[in-house]
């Protein structure tokens, strides 16, 4: 690579620009827009950015708008398929109803980690917190 | 146009900012810096679970903090329309400099006479923005004079 591009290493991002991007987030959320611009910390620019949760094979979408995200927020991102994407094995839900889903999933998760941490209490274990929260962060 | 370049042109425009906690502040941005550092005001703050509120008249946070912020999509309409400007504006300069010829100061003629045509590009660029930034600033607002009447007309 160039040693004299300001931009080397995020340089093939610079090939995504204006391209449909899925950017998944740290915290696990999932946004899908046009990437406008990158620097040289992978910080993006996301246009006509939505929201999509997914929940078992349902999905929802959540208009956003434009995103300016700091690059080391950002877990991984990758072009959307505009042919595979009239063909996904998903169901689209309205935005009520994938909110609903996906609090529901939420309880669940919380119930099943109350269980877990109860029973590893009864055999004398020490509860780890960083294991019984490892998917909400 | 940068994200940080955004960031900038977004001044005085209402914002979200998530931090990595997931907080989140709404206000106006009254500045910003190279490290993402920002100032708001008219600020609402939420709590991560999104039950609790604060209001305060303004804060600083520090950009290492901030997952991400959400800005009006005017902002980007804006920068899009300065960018077209300043291209128009440029192809302009050059088709008058073509055709006039051009006055040319001392320098530039000296350039021209040892036939650098490197160098002649270059200086040509760098007049070409330097005085297309002038004009430029002119031009959008026109534009944006324009925009409004628009709005007023709907």
């Amino acid at each position: 690579m160039d040693d004299l591009n300001p931009l080397a290493g995020t340089a093939h991002l610079l090939e995504e620009v204006d391209k449909k991007l899925m950017v998944l987030l740290r915290d696990g959320r999932t946004l899908i827009g046009y990437l406008r611009s990158v620097d040289q910390f992978a910080n993006l620019v996301l246009h006509r950015t939505i929201e999509r949760i997914h929940v078992g094979n349902e999905y929802g979408d959540i208009p956003r708008g434009v995103f300016i995200i700091r690059g080391e927020n950002v877990v991984l991102l990758g072009e959307i398929d505009r042919e595979k994407e009239s063909k996904l094995p998903l169901k689209e839900i309205s935005v009520d109803d994938i909110l609903d889903a996906q609090r529901r999933e939420q309880e669940q998760r919380q119930e099943k980690h109350r269980l877990i941490s109860k029973a590893l209490k009864e055999r004398g274990l020490a509860v780890n917190a960083d294991i019984i929260n490892e998917d909400f962060c | 146009m940068l994200p940080l370049s955004l960031l900038k042109a977004a001044q005085s425009h209402p914002m979200l900012v998530e931090l990595k906690n997931g907080e989140t502040y709404n206000g106006h941005l009254v500045s910003c810096d190279s490290w993402m550092n920002i100032n708001l005001r008219d600020v609402i703050c939420t709590s991560k679970d999104g039950d609790r509120f604060w209001r305060m008249p303004e804060c600083y946070i520090r950009g290492s903090t901030i997952k991400y912020l959400r800005i009006p999509d005017e902002v980007i309409d804006m920068v899009k329309e300065d960018a077209l400007a300043k291209v128009r504006n440029r192809t302009e300069m050059n088709k008058g400099r073509a055709g006039g010829g051009g006055q040319g100061n001392v320098q530039n003629q000296n350039q021209r006479n040892r036939g650098g045509n490197r160098n002649n590009s270059n200086n040509r660029n760098m007049q070409g923005s330097a005085s297309a930034s002038g004009g430029v600033r002119q031009f959008s607002q026109n534009n944006r004079s324009a925009m409004q009447q628009n709005k007023l007309g709907k």
